[in-house]
């Protein structure tokens, strides 16, 4: 689904790479720690499969297509296929709940009938039903996050990206995120989350990719934050 | 593609930066106003010329007695020095023809101008008597613009009192409807760059407004034509009420600058009318999009990249 091969990535004007001769491989609906400190190259990692970004060296394959040979005007077609929740949630303001949710169905065209079947199916799969007509300023953070998940996944991609989704909310909270990421996961959807929170991976027991500097230091089928046998 | 979006955010963007939207429509319709005045002038120039430029003679007048040209020592013209001049303007090969005109002849086509002028210059005109007017030949040229060899030809010729063409006269005129032309287009031509830079500041401050939006949009693989299209609006109804205050301004100039004032006051030249002023709005109308919705394509790609 995801395939990184030798990619290289420096930013401009800046020495040392962001990402150096990684090679990773993301089967069809696995669920992807990606750990590390901060700088080692995560954000950089979410943004080349995003195409947010392209490699200096190096080809990165998603769901079969060489992406960064991708025409400009094929990236939002790829982007649909992907879904993405960051630690601050991103939501509109002065949209309820449900308009938020609505939004990634409106902007890409799909006919009103199915944004009106999907937005409550997504909203009660995420455990917001009843919440639809709530401004976000009423929710919780965790429910937030809920939001924005939603949001994400309100279009079924095959491929859900989370950046720090659990790095503004308290344990327990994140505990329920993490619960319902997993629940996305058995969908078949493929998850990749870049994350900090050691107790989470640990307790999960996903593959982990452990980036350090920009380089791959490991790769652990149930793997924990920390190396274990 | 859902248009009840793209006008819901047009029309909020146009309510956000209203000032600037504002700035850009008064700007528009001041210098489309101007491009559409400097081709109004151009197709009036056009029109004088090709009136005044199949008609232009050359009139060449003989000596009288109160003649005080140097040519003209001996007092009255003499037949032999009329037919010297007859045959130097006859054997000319840039003359087509030549009409001699007696003192009557002359008299009469004062007398017919005396008419049009008004009373107070009346006694001027019943002063002047048959006698007092030239003789003259009126030469008409193969090639109206060239005059100058002609009028060299004739000029030393003792009997010659002076050489008279129009293109003296009607020269100034022409230098001022191209400068009058010339100047709209120039001021026009800054304006419209002013434009410009309006659509620009206009697109980065609802850019800026609207960054989480677009933000958004841009994730989850909205279209960059769809994310373009509120821009676009915005601009191209900026440049719509630009281009409709300006077809007006020219429209009731033609009204009542050429039709209430000079068609009925004065024939001496064909003037413009309704199908050149619908011409020249035609084609503000059309410079004025393109003028708008280039910048904001380029800009927006500049802003939004994706």
């Amino acid at each position: 689904m995801i395939r990184f091969e030798n990619v290289t990535s420096v930013y401009a004007q800046q020495q040392r790479a962001a990402l150096e001769d990684v090679n990773v491989d993301i089967d069809k609906g696995e669920f992807v720690f990606l750990v590390g400190a901060s700088g080692s190259g995560k954000s950089t990692f979410l943004r080349l499969v995003l195409r947010e970004n392209r490699p200096t060296q190096g080809r990165v394959y998603v769901a079969g297509k060489e992406i960064n040979r991708l025409a400009s005007w094929k990236i939002p077609s790829l982007r649909r296929d992907i879904g993405t929740v960051f630690q601050d949630f991103r939501l509109l303001p002065n949209k309820t709940v449900a308009e938020n949710v609505a939004f990634t169905l409106q902007v890409i065209g799909k006919p009103r009938g199915t944004i009106n079947r999907a937005v409550p199916e997504t909203l009660e799969l995420v455990g917001l039903e009843g919440k639809g007509q709530r401004m976000p300023d009423q929710l919780s953070g965790g429910e937030q996050q809920r939001v924005a998940i939603a949001r994400a996944f309100v279009n079924r991609p095959m491929i859900l990206i989370a950046d720090e989704p659990t790095g503004n909310l308290d344990p327990n909270t994140s505990v329920g995120i993490m619960k319902l990421l997993d629940r996305i996961n058995r969908t078949g959807t493929t998850v990749v989350m870049a994350t900090h929170d050691a107790g989470i991976v640990d307790q999960m027991r996903k593959r982990v990719i452990e980036l350090d500097q920009g380089r791959v230091t490991r790769d652990q089928a149930r793997g924990g934050y920390g190396y274990q046998h | 593609m859902r248009l009840r979006y793209v006008f819901s955010e047009t029309g909020t963007g146009l309510r956000r930066n209203v000032s600037m939207t504002v700035a850009l429509v008064v700007t528009m319709f001041v210098s489309l106003t101007l491009v559409g005045m400097g081709l109004l002038l151009n197709t009036q120039a056009d029109k004088a010329e090709q009136r005044w430029g199949s008609r232009l003679q050359i009139t060449v007048y003989m000596c009288n007695d109160i003649s005080k040209s140097a040519n003209c020592a001996g007092g009255e013209v003499t037949g032999a020095q009329r037919s010297t001049i007859e045959d130097t303007l006859k054997t000319h090969p840039e003359v087509r023809s030549t009409d001699y005109r007696s003192k009557k002849t002359e008299y009469a086509a004062l007398q017919e101008l005396a008419k049009s002028q008004d009373s107070s210059r009346q006694d001027l005109y019943s002063a002047v008597k048959v006698e007092d007017m030239n003789t003259a030949y009126r030469v008409t040229l193969k090639d109206p613009q060239k005059y100058q060899g002609v009028e060299g030809a004739v000029r030393g010729l003792q009997g010659v009192d002076s050489v008279q063409d129009l293109h003296q006269i009607l020269s100034p005129i022409y230098a001022f409807l191209s400068a009058m032309k010339w100047g709209a287009i120039g001021i026009a031509v800054f304006l419209l760059i002013a434009a410009v830079l309006e659509i620009g500041n206009t697109i980065r401050l609802t850019a800026f407004a609207r960054r989480r939006e677009i933000g958004i949009m841009r994730l989850v693989g909205a279209s960059s034509l769809y994310i373009q299209l509120p821009f676009l609006m915005e601009t191209l109804v900026a440049a719509l009420v630009g281009v409709a205050l300006s077809g007006v301004a020219i429209a009731l100039f033609t009204y009542l600058v050429v039709y209430r004032l000079l068609r009925e006051n004065s024939e001496v030249v064909a003037w413009i009318g309704w199908a050149d002023a619908g011409q020249a709005i035609g084609l503000i109308a059309v410079l004025g999009i393109v003028l708008t919705l280039i910048p904001t394509l380029v800009l927006t790609r500049k802003y939004l990249k994706v």
